[in-house]
């Protein structure tokens, strides 16, 4: 098995393991309560067990079958999870349908869109049509940002 | 029988249905063409719209996508060898070699109607198969349940090609992620760290949005700058009667074969499709033509998609046990508007349940009429540039997800299990199972403590041999 092949099982058996970590530190119910049952605790370590087992076959299958090795995502895909993160920030620092905005035209771009006002038209008109049609017929209140306390009031 | 027929027809009768089912199917037909997108993330995408409708609104929308999205596939599958969903993917094997000889039309019009005589087949075996199975559904108790909600998982090993065992790495991922939130008989804090949002757990839409839209979307940036060839076409026509001659029996076959493993938890479309493809090649006398544009081949696979989506309605609505990634959706739409999918809706609210049954047959009579008339318009649809399509995808899902509940703690679920099933797809993993465990987790915890607390599992270990014959026979017939 190649070192890389090691990734996945490890990367579960250390989330198994903080799993069953941190259901050992809930608080247990009162016996009168549990009745014949389990503890809440219980159900969650049962399980990360199994993932356990599972993960203890998975990694005879890549010792028998070592996996074809996964070739690096473009940086298209990279740009798009980087840009996920930015619609994070910029939903805290600004405004949520200014974050959809900017995020739709950076990944219009960032997709090989070539023509600016194709990709600047569809960032601005989607985002717009989608708030009328939350905001006046389904009726949902969007969070305040620059944009919508404006819109507000 | 009167009632169910009286509850069915007045689907006719009313205008607005009417208009909802021809609209969602639109709607349902650009979602299958647009490769990537499919019934399953159409239909997540969607469920936020349906909040404000009444029930059997809400779920016939539902259902109508999860219909007309599963033959559209077979449309791009046909015409540009890119199987729109899945369940389309068998299709393109005689599909599109048929397309490239100038003869798209014949294969368009041959998919076109077994879909259709396939979907309607499926929805009169649901009607009939689905108070039956309630009826005895009727006296289940929790261990039963819980043997029940095991077998569900149990099929998740088969649920999709990762593997068996990623399958169920998934499916345990999915059960863990339900067990989120405070206990529901005892209300301890399980992996809340003080976060009050996650109370009652998370949320089915924020997470399926995520797991299935946003997790598409970081795949389908993989192949940015991808351009689809077209193939020409003149126009859609019927079969001839010398094709009906041939095809029938295949259709015969595939109805039989889609519904039965639509109904089996967890299996769906594109099984269905794989074994009723190949079933229809053991079967025929020209095995030969198989891969070269047989129309027997797109026969077999198309008819046994569209059969497996009413039998994989048979699990979700009598017992709660979605039998594929969209029904999963279905069932979560159930949730939402009130309706307890189990064996009592069929004695409580059977006249929306035949509604619902009766909205399936009418949207499969009109994507026959869309597949016919307007195939070619909707193919010109798939070549939308993804640059655009899949940005607009994204304002969907981050503003639908945070629609249900008004809270941008859905939102960020939604980024979280997008990535999360990103990297699980990225690794082999597939993102059905999580969601399926996700569904059943609640159920799977809930019944094993309602079946402890009944039969005592420590103390009282001689009543407890029934619950564990359930168990074990379970498991034999999964095995």
């Amino acid at each position: 098995m190649k070192t890389s092949d090691w990734i996945v099982p490890g990367v579960i058996t250390v989330f198994s393991c903080v799993v069953i970590y941190l259901s050992l530190q809930l608080d247990l119910s009162p016996p009168m309560i549990v009745g014949h049952s389990m503890q809440p605790r219980a159900f969650p370590i049962f399980l990360m067990v199994i993932n356990l087992i599972l993960i203890g076959l998975l990694t005879y299958q890549f010792y028998k079958n070592p996996p074809a090795s996964i070739p690096l995502e473009p940086f298209h895909t990279w740009g798009t999870i980087i840009l996920l993160i930015v619609f994070y920030g910029l939903t805290v620092a600004a405004d949520f349908f200014l974050a959809i905005a900017v995020v739709m035209f950076l990944m219009c771009i960032l997709w090989g869109e070539k023509r600016i006002p194709v990709a600047l038209s569809t960032a601005l008109v989607t985002p717009f049509l989608i708030f009328v049609l939350f905001d006046q017929v389904l009726m949902i209140r969007f969070p305040r940002g620059i944009i919508l306390d404006w819109y507000y009031g | 029988m009167l009632e169910a027929l009286q509850a069915m027809s007045s689907v006719i009768l009313d205008p607005f249905l009417l208009l909802l089912i021809f609209a969602t199917t639109i709607i349902g037909v650009i979602i299958g063409v647009l490769p990537g997108i499919g019934a399953t993330t159409g239909a997540a995408l969607l469920l936020p719209f349906t909040l404000t409708m009444t029930p059997v609104h809400a779920i016939t929308v539902l259902a109508t996508i999860y219909v007309s999205a599963t033959f559209a596939g077979s449309i791009t599958a046909i015409l540009i060898n890119t199987p729109g969903t899945s369940a389309a993917a068998a299709t393109t094997f005689d599909g599109f070699p048929l397309a490239q000889r100038g003869e798209a039309g014949r294969a368009l019009g041959v998919a076109v109607v077994s879909s259709t005589v396939g979907g309607i087949f499926s929805v009169i075996v649901l009607c009939i198969a689905a108070p039956m199975l309630a009826r005895v559904a009727y006296h289940f108790r929790p261990p039963e349940y819980f043997a029940l909600t095991l077998f569900g998982l149990s099929m998740l090993a088969s649920i999709s090609s990762g593997g068996a065992i990623k399958n169920l790495i998934g499916g345990v991922f999915g059960v863990w992620v339900a067990t989120i939130g405070a206990e529901p008989t005892t209300g301890i804090e399980r992996f809340m760290f003080g976060n009050y949002d996650l109370y009652e757990g998370l949320s089915f839409v924020p997470v399926f949005i995520g797991l299935f839209a946003m997790s598409e979307l970081l795949v389908q940036s993989k192949k940015a700058n991808q351009i689809a060839s077209a193939i020409t076409m003149k126009a859609v026509k019927l079969p001839t009667i010398e094709d009906y001659k041939k095809i029938w029996k295949t259709i015969v076959r595939s109805c039989g074969i889609g519904t039965f493993i639509g109904i089996l938890p967890a299996e769906g479309a594109t099984v269905a499709s794989m074994i009723g493809y190949a079933e229809a090649r053991r079967w025929s006398k020209n095995k030969e033509e198989f891969g070269k544009g047989s129309i027997e081949g797109i026969a077999g696979a198309e008819s046994a998609n569209n059969a497996a989506t009413g039998g994989a309605m048979v699990p979700t609505m009598v017992l709660g046990i979605p039998g594929s990634g969209t029904t999963a959706i279905i069932l979560v739409g159930l949730m939402v508007h009130g309706l307890r999918p189990g064996p009592y809706l069929f004695t409580e609210q059977v006249d929306k349940v035949y509604q619902i049954f009766g909205a399936m047959i009418l949207a499969n009579v009109m994507f026959l009429v869309m597949g016919l008339y307007a195939a070619k318009l909707f193919a010109r649809i798939s070549l939308v540039p993804i640059s655009i399509l899949w940005p607009i995808v994204f304002a969907f899902a981050v503003v639908g997800s945070y629609s249900l509940s008004s809270a941008l703690m859905d939102v960020w679920i939604v980024l979280i299990f997008g990535t999360i099933g990103f990297f699980a797809r990225r690794h082999g993993f597939a993102v059905a199972p999580i969601a399926v465990g996700f569904i059943l987790g609640e159920m799977v915890e809930t019944n094993l403590q309602n079946s402890l607390k009944m039969f005592g599992f420590y103390e009282e270990q001689k009543n407890n041999l029934k619950f564990q014959n359930v168990i074990f026979q379970t498991w034999a017939f999964a095995g």
